[in-house]
């Protein structure tokens, strides 16, 4: 909370306003509270329950005939039945919840808890963090309010606004501060509400428009400005979350006037300081002094003692069958190769000894003898191709010469 | 564009950014020394590992060649060469789960045996001999040969690292769980269960028990003994016979 380098907000001047050197006003402490929009709509919510009027049934719906029920033994069910006679309504069903003409269910009471307490605290936090809210641009222009003409925010204007008695004279004012295209939304936006509310006396309904502050008791402003559709007036003493944060949205668009400005501090105190309105109340403080995580994870602090990224990604080793694949053999036993190129090698040499041994002790046919038995071999094997033509086909058929 | 280099040229850099450059380039460096080193390192160990391969083969040749004289003497000399009892066994679990008494059941558990068809390793000990003839009916077990030991540890063997069940893909698996009793290679840990080493305790319990596959070919009778015609029980040199069906 830097209140050394507070910002200044500039005051604009009216027509008619005589030319000031100001520099402006300090921005008061209120508008650096924390915008809490958990805390608004709870407070919102709760809040809007206490200006309710009890709804009720009558207390002597449905109950008001003599009926009994006729037992058993009727063929009919059990559920009280009218009296009497000569009439349709004899002997129909009453007092019951599923009966026409009945008593509903549990019928609804006017000592329902219609309203509801707020911590005090609570309630001034709530609008705290509301008026807060006002002054981001952002958040007023995201609850819909245009915006876009207005010079400066927050919107502060000098105290001869307050003076201002007649309603075009307002408008004039609205228009020179940029601030005319949000109430012009609000008298366009005027409309018949849909659903019930239309035949219970809630027949118009029209978006919101700029509000008001202004900081003089009795000023003239409240009568110049109260017959805009949308727009609202406040005193900064008396400032309303229903007024700040309409439907529980934060970021009313709220046009000060210069002393309303002025007393904001007086009246919400600062973050050291109570304020001096509202007894022993102090801002709430932030949770995070430093809220731009960007920078705190950058910073010197963190990254000194930060590992170093890691991206690999560890993924599953692939499993192969190492009794059938030979890479998968190798990686877990390099000896492997070595081993079964000997044991091949081994096996080649064995069989050949082998061979050799035996042929050494097989007796050896003579070079004539090895000659015919080769001739032999080899007539054998022409006796079988030629029997392959096809010209002895019928003949071999004939035969009955199986191949 | 030549109006932007001349600016760019006077642009303050922040000082965090520049102590961010600099501490990325000490852990790229770092990272580089690391990575060479554990490629120094790997390329060692391949070379440890295929002598000691070498060295297990000619060991298990000599053993088989041992054998076979000493066989050989002893029949010269018109006696019998009886070989050493076994000191491993192979244990299967070949019943299910349903319908167990629950002594029987905590020692199946206790053996590693919680599935049908589950095998483990174990020593021959009075202890586990005293268990298995407890289990009998629920298992058969028997001496299982370096064939048998190698192709179970190579194609089912997974292994216990940090509780979770870890496959045998490479031998830094092997390594991590047992490099502190110097078993850093798959035939270091065959060489350790068939042999039944010092640290057979370790090696065992660090592979996560067989699961077999149901036996090609069938079983012969679950229900009896080995010896009655059966499977249950002790069937000594048979079990290799069993393990190549199930593996």
């Amino acid at each position: 909370m830097a209140t050394t380098a507070r910002p200044l907000v500039s005051v604009k001047a009216l027509d008619g306003d005589m030319a000031t050197d100001a520099a402006g006003v300090p921005m008061p402490h209120v508008m650096k509270a924390p915008i809490r929009p958990d805390v608004i709509t709870f407070v919102h919510r709760l809040v809007s329950c206490n200006s309710r009027q009890p709804y009720a049934v009558s207390r002597k719906a449905g109950h008001q005939t003599s009926a009994e029920s006729w037992g058993t033994g009727r063929a009919v069910s059990r559920i009280p039945r009218v009296g009497g006679g000569g009439t349709h309504r004899a002997g129909q069903g009453a007092f019951g919840n599923m009966c026409r003409g009945g008593r509903m269910f549990a019928p609804t009471r006017i000592w329902r808890k219609w309203h509801r307490r707020v911590n005090v605290r609570l309630r001034r936090v709530a609008v705290a963090s509301a008026l807060a809210a006002t002054a981001v641009p952002a958040i007023v222009t995201a609850r819909g309010h245009r915006i876009e003409s207005v010079p400066e925010f927050p919107l502060v204007v000098s105290d001869s606004a307050e003076g201002i008695e007649k309603t075009a004279q307002a408008i004039k004012v609205l228009k020179q501060l940029g601030a005319y295209a949000d109430a012009e939304k609000a008298k366009q936006s005027v409309g018949i509400r849909p659903g019930k509310g239309k035949m219970r006396n809630r027949r118009y309904i029209n978006r919101k428009g700029p509000l008001i502050v202004y900081g003089t008791e009795g000023s003239k402003i409240v009568k110049a400005f109260r017959n805009l559709p949308g727009v609202d007036v406040a005193n900064v003493e008396r400032l309303n979350l229903l007024d700040l944060a309409p439907g529980g949205h934060l970021g009313r668009f709220v046009i000060w006037t210069e002393s309303a400005f002025k007393k904001l501090d007086e009246v919400y105190g600062s973050f050291e300081a109570s304020s001096s309105k509202k007894k022993g109340f102090v801002l709430p403080r932030p949770k995070m002094t430093n809220a731009d995580l960007g920078r705190l994870i950058n910073s010197d602090e963190v990254q000194s003692v930060v590992k170093p990224i890691n991206k690999e990604v560890k993924r599953r080793e692939a499993r192969k069958n190492p009794l059938k694949n030979a890479a998968a053999v190798l990686k877990l036993n390099p000896y492997f190769g070595t081993a079964r190129r000997m044991a091949v090698l081994a096996e080649a040499a064995r069989v050949k000894a082998r061979k050799e041994k035996i042929n050494s002790k097989r007796t050896k046919l003579s070079e004539e003898a090895s000659k015919i038995k080769a001739a032999g071999k080899a007539w054998y094997q022409t006796m079988i191709s030629d029997s392959d033509y096809t010209e002895f086909d019928v003949f071999s058929k004939w035969l009955g010469v199986s191949q | 564009r030549p109006q932007m280099s001349s600016e760019a040229a006077k642009v303050v850099v922040p000082e965090s950014v520049l102590l961010k450059r600099k501490r990325e380039e000490l852990w790229a460096a770092e990272k580089k020394t690391k990575a060479v080193e554990e490629k120094k390192k790997s390329s060692e160990n391949i070379k440890v590992i295929y002598a000691r391969a070498k060295q297990y083969a000619e060991e298990y040749d000599a053993q088989d060649k041992e054998l076979v004289q000493l066989k050989r003497e002893a029949r010269m000399k018109g006696g019998f060469y009886v070989s050493p009892e076994a000191k491993l066994l192979f244990v299967v679990r070949i019943r299910g789960i349903n319908a167990m008494h629950p002594k029987t059941k905590k020692i199946l558990q206790l053996l590693r045996l919680r599935q049908i068809f589950n095998g483990v390793f174990l020593k021959v000990n009075k202890a586990t001999i005293n268990m298995l003839r407890r289990v009998e009916p629920y298992v058969a077990y028997g001496y299982p040969n370096l064939k048998s030991v190698r192709e179970l540890i190579y194609k089912r063997g997974y292994g216990k690292l940090n509780k979770q069940r870890i496959p045998l893909t490479n031998n830094k698996v092997i390594e991590e769980g047992l490099g502190k009793h110097n078993i850093i290679c798959i035939e270091d840990l065959v060489h350790e269960i068939l042999t039944v080493g010092p640290h057979f305790k370790e090696a065992n319990n660090f592979l996560w028990p067989f699961k077999l596959k149901a036996p090609l070919g069938g079983l012969k009778k679950k229900r009896n003994h080995y010896v009655e015609g059966g499977d249950a029980g002790n069937r000594e040199n048979y079990i290799n016979q069993l393990v190549r069906r199930m593996n």
